[in-house]
């Protein structure tokens, strides 16, 4: 580039301006390629490196810690996130970010209508119930179970004050689940038919089990929507629930198995399709005595403890042999 | 920080561009030198248009669907209902960085004037250096003290009034000027130290004491500078996400009865950050207009951000090129006409 102007200025500067744009175009364009590739082309990428794994604070526990032993044990490369809860687990695999899925709530039809090239493939590790958990103020204050016009008007704030349901005089606040968590749907759904039908509502929101846990703990009056099993009885409590026909159901473990607890849920991870290699490598391990004894461990219902017919559920375990002698 | 040498200068044209290279001297190499620089610079404005060209074409089915005035004052975010109003996420962020700011801003201007005027040599180093490394803290590290500390003494604080919990906006607020202190200090501390050194001994030399030589002579020359430092500390909590998504509370739909109204400061709130963090944008994802509600509030973020980022730059860069027409420091202080704009390079 031979360009003699260095008494004109202003062509200079034209000329810099020019070559300015054209990089700014580049980089325009380039981006707005980017952009455009990056929702397409699902499972792209999903053969070398390793096994994607995201979803669910309530499953990571144990998918975690299965992976912890995969790559001790077999050097296999597992990398587990819990970035936007179960939803936000099956979107990405959805858009094939990840390969294997961890939610804590059945798929629903969304599911399949924003995914329909996607062949969710569920398998059921365990299961696991949402409870109502308080404060220890609020436990202690006599507050020991709900029913569900009282768990409605406290998620709908036309419940103000504990004392309204038997228990001490204090304001409530009522940390929700943040929509798309396996946690809340499973709420939603229990408490409305439909997620879809849940009102808008102006609460606080919590994202993971630990921030629920954490911030109901250290909070009076509150109340969330947690996994039963990180009801830890000491800082946080989970109610029962009194039914319709007036039942008084606990979400232990008993009640879960037989169905007796409404807001009971499968554990699952998904996966698009058959599990590859090493997704199928992930499954066998959690479906083997050591990944169910992690279940256990983690407080969850592991497969082998469950009376109920599976025939029930919108997923079923793929394993049978998982679940052949129910002992409650 | 840059490297001495004449064509260095090319580095920052947008900040200097009164200080044009002297083309009798080295020809065609620092025309070439002069090419790259400018299709450097080139490609950072070029990211920035590109990241709002991006954003406003993904953004584009929220405006459709619910206006530009519907999108930017309405009231209810409600995505089940499909409806997307992002003022109270706007008055969320506003209030925050608001109480941010009036808590930052005297504090780090109080600061910058004791290290820039009231102590010097090792103790000035000392005070700033401590100040400076507040900045490195990764933020994840203030919103866990957040969580721990600060939410209960806000909640402590609060207590005639009745609060839920420690979760509200004021918490947020708090936190956010603890984070933006060393930006605001340490571009005000630059400011000051920027004006020259001729002027405060003109100023002793005409009997003035040293604190009117500072509140008269240092302060209004240094004002630009002042300024721009209080803007980029604001640009900087405008974005701050995570520490704010920690301790905000993230309840949708908050707004005060009247624009005087106080009581939603010290409830929990939602800012345009901390809504952005939280699971909706995973759950908004495959849903185009949900996806755009999303990329539009980023868009809004984005645009305040780089408003404000740019105001104090330009503020920052006309107080450093005002002060070095003036008459230079002499050798006192090195490279203490580029200013805030040296850091920032």
């Amino acid at each position: 580039m031979h360009w003699r102007c260095r008494k004109n200025r202003t062509s200079k500067l034209l000329t810099s301006l020019a070559t300015g744009a054209v990089f700014a175009s580049f980089v325009l364009l380039s981006l707005v390629l980017v952009s455009c590739s990056g929702t397409s082309e699902p499972g792209e990428g999903r053969a070398g490196g390793a096994l994607r794994v995201n979803g669910s604070t309530t499953v990571n526990p144990v998918v975690a810690r299965a992976a912890e032993a995969l790559r001790a044990e077999e050097g296999m490369e597992i990398l587990v996130d819990t970035q936007g809860g179960s939803s936000g687990g099956i979107s990405a695999l959805g858009d094939g970010r990840i390969d294997v899925a961890m939610s804590s709530r059945p798929l629903n039809g969304h599911d399949h209508e924003r995914y329909p090239d996607t062949r969710f493939h569920p398998v059921t590790l365990g299961y696991d119930a949402v409870a109502l958990t308080v404060s220890r103020d609020v436990w202690e204050g006599g507050v020991r179970s709900l029913s569900r016009d009282q768990v409605r008007g406290l998620y709908e704030g036309e419940i103000v004050n504990w004392k309204e349901v038997g228990g001490p005089d204090r304001n409530v606040v009522f940390f929700n689940k943040e929509p798309g968590r396996g946690t809340w749907e499973v709420f939603a759904n229990w408490l409305y038919g439909s997620a879809d039908d849940a009102p808008l509502v102006e609460l606080p929101e919590v994202g993971s089990n630990q921030e629920g846990r954490s911030k109901v703990g250290s909070t009076p009056g509150a109340v969330t929507q947690l996994s039963a099993a990180w009801a830890d009885g000491e800082t946080v409590f989970a109610l029962a629930l009194v039914l319709d026909d007036g039942i008084v159901v606990a979400p232990t473990a008993d009640h879960i198995a037989d169905d007796g607890y409404p807001m009971s849920r499968p554990l699952m991870v998904i996966t698009d399709g058959e599990p590859g290699p090493q997704a199928r490598r992930l499954l066998d391990f959690l479906l083997a005595s050591r990944g169910q004894a992690l279940v256990a461990e983690a407080g969850y219902l592991p497969l082998d403890t469950l009376a109920r017919n599976e025939v029930a559920r919108e997923s079923p375990a793929q394993e049978g042999s998982a679940q052949e002698d129910p002992a409650p | 920080m840059t490297s001495p040498s004449p064509p260095a200068v090319g580095l920052t044209p947008p900040l200097a561009p009164r200080q044009a290279p002297r083309l009798s001297l080295r020809g065609r190499r620092i025309e070439g030198l002069r090419l790259v620089c400018w299709a450097a610079s080139g490609l950072t404005a070029a990211t920035l248009l590109g990241l709002l060209a991006l954003l406003a074409v993904q953004s584009l089915p929220v405006w459709r669907h619910e206006g530009v005035r519907g999108f930017l004052l309405g009231d209810v975010w409600f995505y089940r209902g499909q409806r997307f109003g992002a003022l109270p996420m706007i008055y969320g962020t506003t209030v925050v960085a608001g109480i941010a700011l009036l808590l930052a801003a005297p504090l780090g201007l109080g600061a910058a004037v004791f290290t820039a005027e009231g102590i010097s040599g090792r103790a000035r180093l000392a005070v700033k250096g401590a100040i400076e490394l507040l900045a490195g803290v990764p933020s994840v590290v203030y919103g866990l003290l957040g969580v721990l500390v600060l939410r209960d003494l806000v909640f402590r604080a609060l207590r005639p009034f009745d609060p839920l919990s420690g979760d509200t906006l004021l918490t947020g607020g708090v936190l956010l000027a603890v984070m933006i202190l060393p930006t605001v200090m340490t571009f005000a501390d630059d400011a000051l130290r920027g004006v020259a050194a001729s002027q405060r001994q003109a100023a002793r030399a005409l009997g003035l004491t040293r604190t009117e030589t500072t509140l008269r002579v240092v302060l209004p020359q240094a004002l630009p500078g002042l300024l721009a430092a209080v803007l980029l500390g604001l640009g900087r909590a405008l974005g701050e996400t995570i520490a704010v998504f920690l301790v905000v509370g993230r309840m949708d739909n908050r707004l005060p009865e009247s624009w005087l109204d106080p009581t939603p400061v010290a409830a929990a709130g939602q800012t345009l950050t901390s809504k952005l963090g939280g699971s909706e944008t995973f759950l908004a994802y495959g849903d185009p207009l949900h996806w755009a509600a999303i990329t539009g509030l980023a868009l809004v973020l984005l645009l305040g951000v780089a408003t404000v980022t740019l105001g104090g730059v330009s503020l920052a860069a006309r107080g450093a090129s005002g002060s070095a027409s003036r008459s230079s420091r002499g050798s006192a202080v090195p490279s203490s006409g580029g200013g805030p704009d040296a850091s920032l390079a």
